[in-house]
């Protein structure tokens, strides 16, 4: 079998800040330092109007081709949750913007959270199998788009951002064995109702009937936290003990743990229920806040750009959320 | 466990900015800091002491701390 490894990692934030001092200049409640150290987050970007998670991912690809051939691409992957279009795919739109080659596949794929882990895995089948050699996985997000404008919680949360990571054939056993999973009774407790066409967008909707601060309605995303919250505290534990296990390795064997940036509340919280000693184990979002599919390369280029990562070292990744939709996997930087 | 025990973790929990007491009779939600952030603390608060899951139906139930030492189950306190 083919191995494949992450060779490169380039990412692109929009431009438009929003700090903690803005939202609490909207949500007076809202203590700036508050949010800050409770949640790990004292800035978040969303996209302006207009500006798409098409463009974003522009945006990153293009960063990643100062040092990466785009001829030499021959697959292109995106996963994004809020698509140009309905469609055509994104990656079709993508494939011209960025000047591909004609003679290559592009495909998007709808997974959240979870998503860099799904796209490694697509990856690393498409190479293992000869059908690609060097593979853009972009993942590309503006949830900003699905938020109403007075949700503070998801406010706080989420950003906007793009990442996009070169997957190669190699020598390198780069990208090692996989733990997934899915549980789609869960589908509700993180979702934007409408809009598909089992309920259409509803201009005339009003608050949704879920209680809580603002006036999301079904148009906008909706989160039931505690929801998410427990089911990071029942799944995770076991995928990270998994991924060991499949992987054959002992914690000691890996050099950093990154997870998925949901918010640093929840992530000590597994930490510390994991039993992860917290030199290894990566907080990244103070000035990103949570990208959704985005955070793990957005983490996995920082770390190495901050010289936490260094060649040859594991690092063992766990994305986790919408969907409900949860995997692991081990890879080798 | 005591429910003094309980009361000082659920303070924790809260964070409050001026000092408050809680007792049973407390009613969360007119405690100032019970909201979406305060919320995550007290799930896992639960889970870590009590291994008890809380879930969003469960905190529009809540009305008083009695009431969520009552969801988290009588017989775990002394």
């Amino acid at each position: 079998m083919r191995n494949a490894m992450i060779t490169d990692i380039a990412y692109y934030l929009p431009e438009r800040v929003v700090t903690n001092d803005d939202l609490s200049q909207e949500f007076p409640d809202w203590d700036p330092h508050k949010i800050e150290n409770k949640v790990g987050i004292r800035e978040r970007r969303y996209a302006k109007e207009g500006e798409t998670a098409g463009d974003l991912a522009v945006k990153a690809s293009e960063l990643l081709f100062e040092r990466v051939d785009r001829q030499k691409i021959d697959f292109l992957i995106l996963c994004t949750q809020s698509p140009d279009y309905f469609l055509p795919t994104t990656a079709c739109v993508l494939q011209d913007k960025l000047s591909l080659r004609n003679d290559i596949g592009a495909l998007d794929f709808n997974l959240g959270c979870s998503g860099f882990v799904y796209g490694l895995a697509i990856a690393k089948g498409l190479i293992a199998t000869g059908v690609a050699n060097q593979i853009l996985l972009v993942m590309a997000e503006t949830y900003s788009k699905h938020m109403h404008p007075t949700d503070r919680s998801n406010r706080t949360i989420f950003g906007d951002g793009a990442a996009a990571s070169l997957i190669a054939a190699s020598e390198t056993n780069g990208i090692r064995d996989f733990v997934l999973g899915t549980d789609g009774s869960g589908f509700d407790k993180l979702i934007v109702k409408n809009g598909g066409f089992r309920c259409k967008f509803d201009a005339s909707a009003s608050k949704s009937s879920e209680d809580g601060v603002g006036k999301p309605t079904d148009n906008n995303i909706y989160m039931d936290g505690p929801a998410v919250f427990n089911f990071t505290i029942d799944k995770i534990p076991a995928l990270f003990n998994n991924v060991l296990e499949k992987n054959q390795l002992e914690s000691d064997d890996v050099d950093l743990v990154i997870f998925h940036q949901a918010n640093k509340y929840i992530l000590n919280y597994l930490r510390k229920k994991i039993g992860i000693p917290p030199e290894k184990f990566y907080i990244n979002m103070v000035e990103k806040g949570n990208t959704v599919s985005a955070t793990i390369p957005i983490a996995l280029k920082d770390a190495m750009n901050e010289g936490l990562l260094k060649s040859g070292q594991k690092v063992l990744i766990c994305g986790f959320g919408v969907g409900l939709s949860w995997g692991g996997t081990v890879i080798e930087v | 466990m005591k429910k003094t025990e309980f009361f000082e973790h659920l303070l924790e929990a809260l964070e409050p900015e001026e000092e408050i007491s809680l007792d049973q009779d407390t009613d969360l939600r007119e405690v100032e800091e019970y909201d979406s952030l305060t919320v995550l603390s007290i799930i896992a608060m639960t889970d870590e002491h009590f291994g008890v899951t809380l879930s969003a139906q469960d905190f529009k139930e809540i009305t008083t701390v009695q009431s969520l030492m009552d969801l988290i189950g009588a017989d775990q306190f002394e």
